[in-house]
């Protein structure tokens, strides 16, 4: 286990950190301000930092988690792309990010931040730490999506509570945008997990305990032992629940009884996101990237037969500055990623490294036995990967081959007509090409939807090529064969019915990478054809055939389809005919240029 | 992708997580309430959407005795349908199914009579149907025969909230309840996907739950003062100890009969069958001062249950069913510390310590070799092999599309048949094949097919499959396709083998068994209305519908 200086290894350097922390404890006092702008005295950055708030509102905004879904428009990128899952946040830090946003001076001075060239940095501690989050990510979907070369942001926030779902933290690592994140944590805090236990377990208590934490509250550090007591054994129950629900899953625990008792339990969907950073207490900082690790060790760091750790679990919240300025000092920062993870030490046995730092963790060997669980899953959906990309050949010689086929046919009438039809053996053989594709296809659309797969999986732009050709050359051969065997008859329109997931998800796939505002759908062509044909006894669809006509052209033009769809005879030839739409010039240049 | 063993022992992480809940308190208290008013027989508590219920462990004069010998009784012709969906057979077996020896499901009558005359009761049914309408989910408890009672009860919710196609999640949590019914009755739950919604704590030396793995009829004198002592106990604990004099002698009988019992139930090899008539189903949450664990493998139930015992004494073993408030107590503050230090010599993987760190949960101490070995053992076998129906269902759908294109090299092959000069059709082409490539490869997807098909059935056959697999369309239609298109070209493979001759027509004799299945899907799929609709022409498979059952006809004429 090697210990690094912190810069090397998670980003940061300490002067920064240090340099945040006392900007963030400053931001606290000055009343009333959305945020303080401030710049770094001999560096470059400038740091945007947010106040903490104080009253229960600002953090649950209704029971028992008070999560809202994410509005696209404002953070497209917060979505499961291959399920179509939008992510949930917590809604009051969203409704404060938004109060700060709709303030013009923000964006300017983000904006000539961004034209200096300057790096930004938000930053936040305890509840100002989400409306950092939510910040940077807004920004690096402002900024840093339609152009990576721009300067990255950093996001470091101190004790703050969870923000948002897994997908959110799924999200940003398809993006590979969580590295920008880093949260640092007190062991003992108590607020960061606050967000795992529902609202009406601690309703009575939280503003008391907000009051706390409140400089100018007159209970500020006016500590209530009982109280404390109370407030910690709630929270920290209720978080054992969440991880250990977690743990059992990631353990491939197929017991029927956890689907039920996740019936009678409300459990929070909220989930670490970015790096975390724990801090031991006696100077030494432990750095992890794993979500399902980083969730385990919000209980496990905290669990404690003393006394005395409740009150911790309150003091600590308000000792970063005095804490990061041990750590910093001291310099040691370990970092566990997946490989020390799954082979992590269960016994604290001294003499191994790495113990030092773990015992003073407080790990138990339940605890450790969790974290390994997480890095054994990580290289699990690793290696599943390795399984399907070698399988890309396959598709690629799958693709191959229909391509040929579809080659041949430009001398007749097309392939989609010829397969719709499929009267000779060449037609067959695609027929089990197609199929042999659905086959992988399907395997890893049943993949994702199992979150076998790891995160960065669906930003893979081979991937996203090679979905998009697929798409292109063989859904049309769906099509041909739902139409072909009437299948519309039995259950609908194809598109209404029929479409398998495997090209509604390669779809997105490409919508997403290429930013596109409309629903990219050229491979759904003759679908489209199919179904005006079935009206085609109807005149006042002459309209809609010359609008689809036009788009066609255009898609041609862009290179999102081929212009074999015009050959004499085709479908759709057909149907242009019988509304006479045919244009008699460009029909003979598409015919001249295949023979 | 593969199914293969996880690499981690998840047992006590599930206990960690029921006990880190409020429910096993909650029920708890709710019990203990209901136990000292035991004229109601039950007590009942709606908390925002979960409505609690917990039934009285305390029977007031309930005509005879229900610890009694071994009264097991039909639970179907007893009950007027009131538990239908545990009284058909699996359609593995078609018509009868010869499967030696089946029983059908049996349970304890007497705790079958006190249901029913509490179900029967209008309190009760106002309070349920109330219940019903107000709640998400519904926790249903109770202590030793209340248990029994509340197992019941929650059949019949689940049963009924089956035949109204009702989401409301049904959980029931016992404490010290006796066996409730045989094997057949527990492996009906199995089938129907309830096995997740019983969970039955039992503490260490607790010789309830244990008492009906043994011959009890000799021992009648004594269990009736047990229970009295028992029942006294939770209603008014001075009279109590005049029954524990009275109860001495007969302490260690019980002890000694159950235990023995238990130890040839645990030495049976794995797979004999020793039938002691009740059979353990559900989960069990085992639960010492140093933890729990919680299991659902009825083997391991057994074996736990007497590993446990063989520390035990006779007056612990009694006292232990009277201690369950104390052991939820202690086991919900446990979970949030690090008390229990972790065995002297821990493994270094990850599966062998979390077997290390169950078995001192459940309390048995590691250093105890002779009883550890076998439980560890045990804990072992019971390791999951397999994935949830729900996973290996989406498995094989995988493995169908894989298998499809064999299907449609075998359709092609149907329509060349059909189109060539010769005109002979697709079954006489196969039925007169010769050594081409073109024939042998049909008939090797021939074979593929069929062993996807059979495994298919071989998964329905071990419930590994989801329960309305039979239902789904896609498998339905699925396995319609595959019939029409190849059954007949099996019957061309058995009359050009000459088998009619070895074994006789090929419908009575010579059918394997998934077509038979797979027809009876088609009869009896559901229907929706807009299948009614005929279609304006057929598309190639229902051809192949109205020659496929003529073919059997003509070769049997």
């Amino acid at each position: 286990m090697a210990v690094f200086r912190p810069g090397e290894s998670i980003g940061f350097r300490e002067q920064v950190v240090m340099k945040l922390c006392s900007i963030d404890m400053k931001t606290h006092q000055s009343a009333g301000k959305l945020y303080v702008c401030e710049k770094i005295r001999n560096s470059s950055e400038l740091v945007f930092s947010f106040p903490g708030s104080w009253s229960v509102s600002d953090w649950f905004i209704r029971s028992p988690f008070g999560e809202v879904k994410v509005d696209l428009e404002l953070f497209p990128s917060l979505k499961h792309i291959g399920l179509n899952e939008i992510a949930t946040v917590n809604e009051a830090f969203l409704n404060r990010f938004r109060a700060i946003l709709a303030n013009t001076q923000f964006k300017k001075e983000v904006r000539t931040a961004v034209t200096d060239g300057k790096p930004v940095v938000f930053t936040g501690h305890s509840l100002g730490g989400p409306i950092a989050i939510l910040a940077t990510i807004w920004f690096l979907e402002v900024y840093i999506r339609p152009d990576p070369n721009k300067v990255a942001p950093l996001c470091v926030t101190f004790g703050s509570p969870l923000v948002g779902d897994r997908i959110v933290s799924h999200a940003l690592r398809r993006e590979n945008w969580s590295r920008y994140f880093i949260n640092f944590v007190l062991r003992y805090d108590i607020v960061p997990r606050v967000s795992l236990t529902p609202l009406s377990f601690v309703e009575q208590q939280l503003q008391r305990i907000l009051n706390f934490f409140n400089p100018r509250s007159p209970f500020y550090m006016q500590e209530n032992v009982g109280e404390a007591s109370g407030f910690y054994v709630t929270v920290m129950r209720n978080a054992l629940s969440v991880v250990s629900h977690a743990a059992c899953k990631i353990m491939g625990s197929t017991n029927l009884l956890l689907d039920t008792l996740s019936n009678f339990v409300e459990l929070s969907p909220y989930t670490p996101l970015g790096t975390y950073v724990f801090c031991t207490g006696n100077g030494k900082l432990v750095a992890i990237k794993n979500p399902d690790a980083v969730l385990q060790l919000l209980f496990y760091t905290s669990q404690s037969n003393s006394e005395a750790v409740a009150l911790n679990s309150l003091k600590d919240h308000l000792n970063y500055k005095h804490e990061l300025q041990e750590c910093l000092k001291k310099q040691s920062v370990t970092c566990l990623d997946d490989n020390h993870l799954e082979a992590l030490p269960l016994s604290n046995d001294v003499t191994v490294e790495i113990n030092m730092v773990l015992n003073d963790l407080g790990l138990s060997t339940r605890a450790r036995l969790c974290l390994r669980a997480a890095g054994e899953l990580e290289k699990q959906k690793k290696s599943n990967q390795k399984a399907i990309d070698i399988k890309m050949e396959d598709i690629e010689r799958g693709l191959g081959k229909l391509q040929g086929y579809k080659k041949r046919c430009q001398h007749k009438v097309g392939y989609y007509d010829a397969f719709k039809l499929s009267k000779d053996k060449e037609d067959f053989d695609a027929n089990v090409k197609r199929l042999e594709l659905a086959g992988i296809w399907d395997e890893i659309i049943e993949m994702l939807k199992r979150n076998e797969l790891p995160d960065e999986f669906e930003g893979r732009k081979a991937w996203i090529e090679i979905g998009t050709r697929y798409r292109r050359l063989v859904e049309p051969l769906d099509i041909a064969n739902y139409y072909r065997h009437l299948k519309n008859e039995d259950t609908g329109p194809y598109m209404v019915r029929g479409r398998p997931k495997r090209y509604k998800c390669t779809q997105r796939w490409r919508e997403h990478a290429e930013r596109m505002s409309n629903e990219s759908l050229e491979s759904c062509f003759w679908a489209e054809v199919e179904e005006l044909c079935i009206k085609s006894g109807n005149p006042s669809i002459r309209e809609t055939i010359l609008q689809l006509k036009k788009r066609v052209e255009q898609q041609i033009r862009n290179g999102d389809l081929d212009d074999d769809v015009f050959l004499k005879g085709s479908t759709f030839d057909k149907l242009l005919k019988e509304h006479s739409l045919t244009n008699l010039d460009q029909n003979d240049i598409f015919r001249g240029s295949w023979s | 992708m593969d199914t293969e063993a996880s690499p981690f022992e998840s047992s006590e992480m599930l206990a960690t997580f029921l006990t880190s809940t409020p429910l096993l308190s909650m029920s708890w208290s709710l019990c203990d309430r209901a136990n000292t008013m035991p004229s109601q027989g039950f007590v009942a508590e709606q908390m925002g959407s979960v409505g609690h219920l917990a039934f009285s462990g305390v029977q007031l004069g309930s005509g005879p005795d229900p610890t009694s010998g071994r009264n097991l009784e039909p639970l179907v012709t007893a009950t007027n349908g009131l538990f239908f969906p545990l009284e058909h057979q699996f359609d593995g077996e078609e018509g009868g199914g010869e499967e030696e020896g089946k029983e059908p499901v049996l349970v304890h009558a007497g705790f079958l009579r006190i249901f029913l005359s509490v179900k029967s009761n209008p309190n009760f049914q106002n309070r349920m149907l109330n219940m019903i309408q107000n709640s998400k989910s519904i926790v249903i408890a109770g202590h030793g025969i209340g248990g029994t009672v509340a197992g019941l009860c929650a059949l019949w919710l689940l049963s009924y909230l089956q035949s109204i196609s009702s989401n409301i999640s049904v959980l029931c949590i016992t404490f010290g309840s006796p066996l409730l019914g045989n094997e057949s009755l527990s492996r009906a739950i199995l089938r129907e996907g309830w096995s997740g919604n019983f969970c039955h704590v039992v503490s260490k030396h607790d010789v309830f739950p244990r008492l009906f793995f043994a011959p009890l009829a000799p021992l009648n004198p004594q269990l009736h003062s047990l229970l009295q002592f028992w029942q006294l106990s939770m209603t008014s604990p001075p009279l109590a100890l005049l029954a524990e004099k009275l109860l001495d002698e007969g302490k260690s009988q019980i002890f000694r009969t159950v235990l023995a019992s238990l130890e040839g139930l645990a030495k049976a090899e794995q797979g004999k069958n020793v039938t002691c008539g009740f059979w353990p189903f559900g989960n069990y949450f085992f639960c010492s001062e140093d933890g729990a664990i919680c299991n659902d493998n009825a083997t391991f139930i057994v074996k736990m249950m007497h590993s446990l015992l063989l520390n035990s004494s006779p007056s612990c073993s009694i006292e232990d069913h009277l201690k369950y408030g104390y052991y939820v107590e202690k086991a919900s503050l446990q979970v949030l510390t690090k008390t229990s230090f972790p065995p002297a010599e821990l493994p270094e993987s990850s599966y062998e310590a979390g077997v290390a760190l169950a078995l001192q949960s459940s309390g048995i101490a590691c250093q105890d070799e002779s009883v550890a070995r076998p439980a560890k053992n045990c804990l072992k076998l019971a390791r999951r092999m397999g994935r949830t129906p729900n996973l290996n269902c989406a498995n094989l759908a995988i493995k169908l599309s894989k298998i499809t294109p064999y299907r449609a090299e075998i359709e092609w092959y149907k329509a060349t048949c059909d189109q060539s000069d010769a005109q002979m059709g697709y079954y006489d082409s196969f039925k007169q094949r010769g050594a081409s490539k073109r024939d042998f490869k049909v008939n090797m997807n021939r074979y593929k097919l069929a062993r996807f098909w059979d495994n298919v059935i071989n998964m329905l056959d071990n419930n590994d499959l989801p329960r309305d697999f039979h239902r789904r369309a896609k498998w339905v239609n699925g396995s319609q396709f595959y019939m029409l298109l190849v059954e007949p070209l099996d019957i061309a493979e058995y009359y050009r083998t000459g088998m009619h001759r070895k074994k006789g027509h090929y419908i009575s004799n010579g059918r394997e068994r998934r077509y038979k299945i797979f027809e009876r899907w088609w009869k009896e799929r559901p229907i929706k209305e807009e299948e009614k609709k005929t279609r304006s022409t057929f598309a190639s498979s229902p051809k192949t519908h109205v020659f496929g059952p003529e073919w059997r006809k003509l070769e049997s004429g």
